[in-house]
């Protein structure tokens, strides 16, 4: 007797169908998994054996052979487990066959039979949904794919329920917070830092990767994260992209759902897997996990090298690329780089309380860590400094909100769409062009520096939904380019 | 390489006079170029660290004077020293280093380029041996030297402590006067030399008093242009983070970076790489 019962796994953020196969033919008494499983499905088979008893099925004292079509794919993860013991039930007639035939299951089990969320539910329910397919899995994961639009869902709380056949699908659900309580730092909030909280409106209308230099206890991070709340809250299909990514990792996908930008800070003893992700099986880093949102790579140049030159693809390419031996993962990783340092090894070179005692070897070979090619990409580069204290405590509220700000950057954000997209060049009108080319001579700006300075200066014009880039807007774009641009 | 080595002893016919009178001459100078260059001029020191106030003012005060016949003794640092070099020899004037390893090596190793072309052209000179590598202390002792060979010390830029009081020490023991320069009130960088001032050390406030020192004519003191703009006139005394200007100015942070973004590049304003914006 033979069944075959349908299910997905993962390969990066995609589920791809896998086909389990099982055989029940006399024979002594055997179960066995072939198709490359990893560990964690070989044990699949005590789990399975020991659920099916416990909520009353059979398991047949037979030779029981389970496959894994394609068998060439590596297998790897505990969501077998249901499918599996379906496949069993329904090769021994315990589950009719035909009720499994457009049904994809996915879960992991215990052993008295419950049925337990597995990581990347999302996107199994994502494949499940693509290929037109009912998807049977735990119950407690249905408030999380109900946002995957044509999805039918199934769930089950124990494999006990089969007993009674399929359950009912449940409804589709609107998952999306109404009021957005966004926990981050409002800018209004913040003291001082007029110029660069200029410099972070600019960032998030452009998503332009940003660099704050500044000495220890300036507010850097405090402005990072501030720079998340100005971003609009993600898009429909933006939080679902993010949503995804959490789930695949194991990670609670609500926050992205509900439309909260990723924020996600990493350490620096961050290793090159931990930050793009890798592993065995391969999982997405905290670059992917940032997808749609804020990477803050606090105290940049302490990052391990190999980590920080891993870096520049991915944020060129929003998509990181993980080849192994046995094949490519992509992780999406489409985020707002925004990365803090100290000006010089001891922190406090420009500081003008303390003094600098680095010799400028020691400066240079810190700034050297980051290197050229990943300073390129930083579009804007912020000084950062400590706020005169008594401004802190008097300071009148002068800035807006973050909302306020944020209905700007969302404005700009939607006229940037909206304007013809010919070459920044050509947008570029001849007086503005003149003070750039002066600018190059007099500040010594290199030719990458220049095509940076237009990028801010196109953003600045979308601030102000201008089509032409003006003059005033090359000027300040000026202000906020890199110290290693010369 | 057609690099002319020589050694003078004390007591050689060409071993430079002002130097041997000073209290501490080195026995031996040892040197690379015409030594017949090894004439008395004018000591052009200051801070390594320099800031666009104090290479502005090097560039004036040593371009002038080597322009005008006045050999510029430095001692190729970065900073101060090479801008003093530099200004010397766009001016087609002389000019000479005094290092404090041996003549042939090339350090700080940024100024490799000037110690060629002065090697070549010009002369450097070391008390220490060919092929010596530099020593901590072996600036200090340098710094006489370049004392030894000159009538004047002209301080730049010093702030407090400074390798540059060394000299200014030295010269006084070899019974040479000190200029300086003077700087902002408000400026770390310039607390050195004003205090030189302060301590009898003779200001030069503009070309023409140099000139006046070196008893040299034809000095037209610089037209002081007034600053028509706000934003030039509060950064003249003092640079300013462009959130201090728009505080001090009483304008908005945007209006603050669009106008520093426009006298920055018609070359009025140079940003610090401290973030400050100063006048070029």
């Amino acid at each position: 007797m033979q069944a075959t019962v349908a299910t997905t796994t993962l390969t990066g953020v995609e589920a791809i169908a896998v086909e389990v196969q099982a055989d029940v033919s006399p024979g002594l008494p055997v179960f066995g998994i072939v198709g490359l499983a990893d560990t964690a499905v070989q044990e699949a088979r005590d789990r399975v054996r020991a659920a099916l008893r416990s909520v009353g099925f059979d398991f047949p004292n037979a030779r029981v052979i389970v496959n894994l079509a394609p068998a060439p794919l590596r297998k790897h993860g505990t969501g077998f487990d249901l499918p599996i013991a379906l496949a069993v039930l329904a090769a021994t007639g315990q589950v009719p066959r035909a009720a499994l035939d457009d049904v994809t299951a996915v879960g992991e089990l215990g052993l008295d039979g419950s049925v337990r969320e597995i990581p990347g539910m999302l996107a199994h329910a994502i494949s499940a949904a693509r290929s037109d397919r009912d998807l049977l899995g735990p119950i407690s994961a249905g408030r999380i794919v109900g946002v995957v639009p044509q999805l039918r869902y199934r769930g089950i709380e124990s494999l006990a329920r089969m007993k009674g056949g399929l359950p009912a699908t449940a409804p589709p659900k609107t998952s999306r917070a109404q009021t957005l309580a966004i926990p981050t730092i409002d800018v209004a909030d913040i003291a001082g830092h007029e110029s660069a909280k200029r410099g972070l409106e600019i960032a998030a209308a452009g998503r332009h990767n940003l660099l704050l230099v500044g000495p220890p206890g300036s507010g850097k991070s405090m402005l990072a994260r501030a720079l998340c709340g100005l971003l609009p809250p993600l898009t429909e299909a933006e939080s679902l992209e993010s949503a995804l990514v959490h789930s695949v990792a194991g990670l609670d996908p609500r926050q992205c759902l509900d439309g909260i930008r990723p924020f996600r800070a990493p350490h620096h003893s961050c290793s090159v897997a931990g930050l793009v992700g890798g592993g065995t099986p391969p999982r997405p880093g905290e670059m992917s996990l940032a997808h749609n949102g804020v990477l803050f790579l606090d105290e940049f140049p302490e990052f391990g090298p190999a980590s920080l030159q891993a870096l520049r693809q991915p944020i060129e390419e929003g998509v990181i690329t993980l080849v192994r031996a046995h094949g490519a993962v992509r992780y999406p990783a489409r985020v707002t780089l925004t990365a803090a340092m100290n000006p010089c090894p001891c922190g406090y070179a420009g500081d003008p309380q303390r003094e600098c005692r680095c010799t400028d070897g020691a400066v240079a070979r810190y700034s050297a860590r980051v290197g050229g090619p990943l300073y390129d990409r930083m579009d804007l580069t912020l000084r950062i400094d400590r706020v005169d204290p008594a401004l802190i405590i008097d300071d009148a509220p002068v800035t807006p909100l973050s909302a306020t700000v944020r209905s700007r950057i969302t404005t700009a954000h939607a006229f940037a769409g909206t304007r013809h997209p010919c070459s920044m060049r050509s947008q570029l009108q001849a007086d503005a062009r003149a003070l750039l080319e002066d600018a190059a001579r007099h500040a010594n700006l290199s030719g990458r520096a220049v095509t940076r300075v237009v990028r801010v200066a196109r953003t600045i014009a979308d601030l102000e939904q201008s089509v032409p880039i003006v003059v005033s807007h090359v000027a300040e774009a000026l202000g906020y380019r890199s110290w290693d641009a010369t | 390489m057609s690099e002319h080595r020589f050694t003078l002893r004390l007591g050689d016919k060409r071993y430079p006079a002002q130097l041997a009178e000073t209290p501490d001459p080195p026995r031996i100078l040892y040197g690379i170029g015409d030594p017949s260059a090894l004439v008395e001029g004018l000591g052009v020191v200051g801070a390594r660290r320099a800031t666009p106030y104090g290479l502005r003012c090097t560039r004036l005060f040593a371009g002038w004077a080597a322009g005008h016949g006045t050999s510029i003794i430095s001692g190729a640092a970065i900073g101060c020293d090479r801008e003093a070099h530099l200004a010397a020899l766009d001016a087609g004037g002389n000019t000479l280093a005094v290092l404090g390893c041996g003549p042939d090596v090339d350090y700080p190793r940024r100024s490799a380029p000037l110690l060629a072309e002065l090697r070549r052209c010009h002369v450097v000179v070391s008390e220490c041996p060919f092929g010596q590598q530099p020593t901590r202390w072996s600036f200090v002792r340098r710094n006489r030297i370049i004392a030894g060979l000159a009538r004047a010390v002209l301080v730049v830029e010093a702030g407090l402590p400074s390798g540059t009081f060394s000299t200014a020490d030295a010269a006084l023991d070899a019974g040479r006067d000190v200029l300086a320069v003077p700087g902002s009130v408000l400026s770390p960088e310039s607390r050195g030399s004003n205090r030189l001032i302060r301590q009898g050390a003779i200001p030069i406030t503009d070309v023409g008093e140099l000139a006046q020192y070196l008893g040299l004519e034809g000095a037209t003191p610089a037209a002081g242009d007034v600053a028509a703009d706000d934003t030039l006139r509060a950064l003249v005394a003092d640079p300013m983070r462009p959130d201090d200007l728009a505080r001090a100015l009483g304008i908005d942070i945007v209006h603050t970076a669009r106008t520093l973004g426009a006298l920055e590049a018609a070359g009025h304003v140079v940003r610090y790489a401290d973030g400050r914006y100063g006048i070029r």
